[in-house]
């Protein structure tokens, strides 16, 4: 392989300065025994009854932190999984019409010759539940464990991945996950984050002065009457006001987000050719 | 000692994620093929992801930073501050994980497409093409 001088020297560079850079202290104070006064803060209020008016209602630090403290720093990074995903389908605008004529081949073929081995398809259903069901636990009990919509989001990516390589794409069609609906509970999902996030704004509108995007628990500072707050928990069970429901609405639009650009990466590459005529 | 050791271990991990990030920033920037810059560029995120868990690391704790009770007295909230490790770390590194996903996925998407028209994913081919 043929050395390139820039690019070797450019690398050089880089490396020079990130050693240069660690060497002088850009990490902080690490390995280190005390807490950065930030992460002493989070910790300190994310549950802390006692001082209700920085509390988040989660045990869940991470979580409390990504959908409370700096919840809007999140959902600007949805945005970017949002244009991601848009992007990539509209790259992929030929799938719609390479979809009918791939449906159109494949009706007189036998069912029975698809996917791999019969032990590869039966351990795959028994996985794919699985899966399926660690994902939805994890969505759900994001604000009290680890783990939350993001990860549950991205465990749920791995299902219909298994499934198109064991079976083909035609079992997704069958259990519903089509190209069109995972669009349609994408789209759903992240209308419900603006939603949730855009509640206490109508709260304003009612008279109750001092609320503000993504706001999870009343804040006693405000000005009166104060906004109540989401309920933090429904009798025995914990709900940590918007957390649960900003989970539960991400889990929904990673993982049909997902499952959308599995659906798309395993269309048959001929058809796509025939279409466009190359 | 153990102290001497401990720090040469930690400089250690240092240098081996600069160097496989040097790799991935010489992979983005001379690998001529499209896919391996791709590839290459995931191995930059999930390096910078490394370093940033890295960082949040505290010397003695073990303790994810989950309180293990919804009713805690200050006592139990002060041990758990004192246990913990820092979770503002996890926190980015949560979000970046799956968006640096949804970026590969639309990089894979046009690596695709461009190879349809083209035939090719040598940039340098690619670059000649016209229209």
């Amino acid at each position: 392989m043929k050395v390139k001088p820039v690019a070797s020297v450019s690398v050089l560079i880089i490396l020079a300065a990130a050693v240069l850079a660690i060497a002088l202290g850009a990490t902080g104070y690490t390995p280190s025994l005390e807490l950065r006064p930030l992460a002493e803060f989070y910790l300190k209020h994310c549950l802390n009854p006692f001082k209700k008016e920085y509390w988040a209602a989660s045990p869940e630090a991470v979580t409390s932190m990504l959908w409370d403290y700096r919840g809007l720093d999140t959902v600007y990074e949805t945005t970017v999984f949002f244009l991601a995903i848009i992007g990539s389908v509209a790259v992929f605008r030929f799938a719609e019409a390479a979809l009918t004529s791939y449906k159109e081949a494949e009706k007189g073929k036998p069912k029975a010759e698809e996917g791999l081995s019969l032990i590869v398809r039966v351990i795959t259903r028994i996985v794919f539940v699985l899966i399926v069901a660690l994902s939805a636990a994890i969505a759900l009990h994001g604000h009290l464990t680890p783990g939350g919509g993001f990860q549950a989001g991205s465990i749920f990516a791995v299902a219909p991945l298994l499934a198109i390589a064991a079976f083909s794409r035609r079992f997704l069609e069958e259990l519903g996950l089509t190209k069109n609906k995972c669009l349609a509970i994408r789209t759903t999902g992240l209308l419900a984050i603006a939603l949730i996030a855009l509640i206490p704004l109508a709260f304003v509108l009612m008279g109750f002065a001092g609320s503000f995007i993504i706001q999870n628990q009343p804040k006693p500072w405000a000005l009166h009457p104060v906004f109540p707050g989401f309920p933090v928990n429904l009798g025995p069970i914990w709900l940590a006001g918007t957390l649960i429901l900003f989970n539960i609405a991400e889990y929904l639009t990673v993982a049909s987000g997902f499952t959308l650009l599995f659906i798309l990466l395993a269309l048959p590459e001929e058809f796509f050719r025939r279409l466009m005529g190359k | 000692m153990m102290e001497i050791i401990d720090y040469a271990l930690w400089l250690y991990m240092y240098s081996v994620l600069v160097a496989i990030a040097a790799v991935a920033i010489y992979g983005v920037v001379a690998r001529p093929n499209i896919l391996k810059k791709i590839i290459a560029l995931t191995i930059l995120g999930d390096t910078a992801n490394t370093f940033i868990i890295f960082i949040g690391y505290r010397l003695g704790s073990t303790t994810p930073p989950i309180i293990t009770t919804l009713t805690p007295t200050p006592e139990q909230i002060s041990a758990f501050v004192a246990a913990s490790v820092d979770p503002v770390p996890q926190c980015l590194v949560i979000t970046a994980i799956v968006i640096n996903m949804a970026v590969t996925a639309l990089l894979i998407f046009l690596a695709i497409q461009a190879y349809r028209l083209y035939r090719t994913l040598h940039v340098k081919n690619l670059a000649r093409l016209r229209g």
